[in-house]
């Protein structure tokens, strides 16, 4: 393969790196506007959605057309087919946290006290397993892959938790259905971007060692 | 012209028992070993070409080496069919066994043994005579018994020229297209019912579309057939073979499964190689 190529995937690895950043900082506005009860931080974070779409679809296209013109094989192969997962996964943790934003609006009007500790510890969580990810993405780290792939229980515990507190609260006090509903989505929410962030480190380990872990114990 | 009614693919199985004893009577199954090639050293006075490769070609897959130039994946194939006997100073150490049978021993006939192993070169070379002639030469002067016209027809069906071919067989091969050439010196080989058909980069003349049709064409044949291809085109290796075997400077480095070697190689050579960090 050409120089050129080398170039042009180097400028394409670059480019989803700095997506993902961009991902990164927008659930981390989404979580500081949902703790903090911020609903122009929150506004502002919904706003950012746009851009992370059409970077996704501006990094697709790099992509593909970068597999039709060069027909890449081994390393460069894997980390194309890397690229175009990471960037999928993504733009699907961007959703979510602009559903967390969407949600944070309604929840500093209806505040549901008895999960404020465990959301916080979930937000705290999901955005290491993000970071985590993110730098093993960068680093093509496969330790810190593998490592953030076996350490997934942790969110599940945490949602568990938050959906039985919602569901003794909702049975024991006049809350508002709808603060209890948005409190339910944003766990939900950040349940998901712990599963995306986790598609990344297994994303990770393909490109690294080539093989397939998804689905596999 | 008799027209057969056997399908294309009954070729070798049909005309085989005409032509003579195979070396080894029982046929092996799929994927079993038909060329194992041990410890082998080619060397060209002081220089090794090849340095103690060893290397098992299964039965009924097209098997791929690759390489730079130079690093002697040529040099091995042709040692498959003893062509290097050909060359001054050329010595050759360790054993190839071809179904069981040690191809080096002194007993070993290079003639007979070029007779089950049928090669094809990076440049079309057909006889300057007709197209007929040049299907059925080889099994002429080799004694075959058989409808000579049905032999001939089958061998172009099945390299795939047949159709465009059928109305000209009297014509000069010289004046067909260097693709229909190619498949003309395949056919060419077929006619003497090779077990294993060695591909010395057959496509290196060729354009796009005569490549494709030569690709399509060994995918096929290996229904019957074994192929060993060179290749300087890794696309092209990813795309027909099986299994594809990397030699640099004379040693093999790797052989895997194509589609293993091609996403992700075990040595960093080869990964080096196969996405053009060098070669």
């Amino acid at each position: 393969m050409t120089l050129h190529f080398v170039n042009l995937l180097d400028d394409l690895r670059r480019r989803s790196l700095r997506m993902a950043a961009l991902v990164e900082d927008i659930l981390n506005e989404a979580c500081e506007a949902l703790l903090s009860g911020d609903p122009a931080l929150a506004r502002r974070v919904i706003l950012r959605d746009e851009g992370v779409d059409a970077e996704e679809v501006e990094v697709e296209k790099e992509v593909i057309r970068l597999l039709a013109l060069y027909q890449p094989v081994g390393i460069d192969l894997r980390l194309l087919c890397a690229i175009l997962k990471v960037n999928n996964d993504l733009e699907r943790i961007a959703d979510c946290a602009i559903n967390v934003a969407e949600r944070a609006k309604h929840l500093v009007e209806h505040p549901v006290h008895r999960t404020n500790t465990e959301l916080r510890e979930l937000c705290n969580v999901v955005q290491q397993i993000l970071r985590r990810s993110v730098q093993a993405y960068g680093g093509e780290d496969l330790e810190s892959a593998q490592a953030i792939r076996s350490g997934d229980t942790i969110v599940d515990d945490l949602y568990a938790r938050i959906v039985q507190n919602i569901a003794s609260e909702g049975a024991t006090g006049p809350k508002s259905t709808a603060a209890m509903l948005d409190a339910l989505s944003v766990a939900k929410n950040l349940e998901r971007i712990a599963d995306h962030a986790t598609n990344i480190a297994e994303d990770v380990i393909f490109l690294a060692t080539g093989q397939i872990v998804r689905h596999q114990q | 012209m008799v027209i057969m009614d056997q399908p294309q693919g009954s070729l070798a199985g049909a005309a085989k028992a005409e032509m003579r004893p195979s070396p080894v009577s029982a046929p092996e199954p799929a994927g079993e070993t038909i060329v194992r090639i041990e410890n082998l050293t080619i060397r060209y006075g002081d220089f090794s070409a090849v340095k103690n490769v060893s290397l098992d070609v299964y039965r009924n897959q097209a098997t791929a080496l690759i390489g730079p130039s130079g690093c002697g994946k040529s040099t091995l194939l042709r040692a498959i069919n003893r062509m290097n006997d050909f060359v001054p100073n050329c010595q050759v150490d360790g054993r190839i066994v071809v179904r069981g049978r040690s191809i080096y021993d002194p007993g070993c006939d290079p003639v007979d043994l070029r007779r089950h192993i049928g090669m094809v070169f990076q440049k079309p070379n057909p006889f300057p005579k007709s197209i007929y002639r040049n299907v059925s030469w080889g099994a002429k002067i080799n004694g075959y018994r058989g409808d000579m016209d049905a032999l001939v027809e089958q061998c172009l069906r099945r390299a795939g020229l047949w159709e465009e071919v059928k109305d000209k067989l009297k014509q000069v091969a010289l004046n067909l297209s260097g693709g229909q050439q190619q498949r003309l010196c395949i056919a060419r080989a077929l006619a003497l019912q090779p077990d294993v058909l060695l591909m010395d980069e057959p496509c290196s003349a060729l354009d796009p579309i005569a490549t494709a049709r030569i690709e399509d064409l060994i995918d096929q044949l290996k229904t019957d057939y074994t192929v060993v291809l060179v290749t300087h085109n890794m696309q092209q290796a990813a795309r027909v073979s099986d299994r594809t075997a990397f030699l640099y400077m004379g040693e093999l480095i790797e052989v895997e499964d194509t589609h293993v070697l091609f996403t992700h190689p075990r040595h960093p050579r080869t990964q080096a190689y196969i996405t053009g960090r060098f070669g």
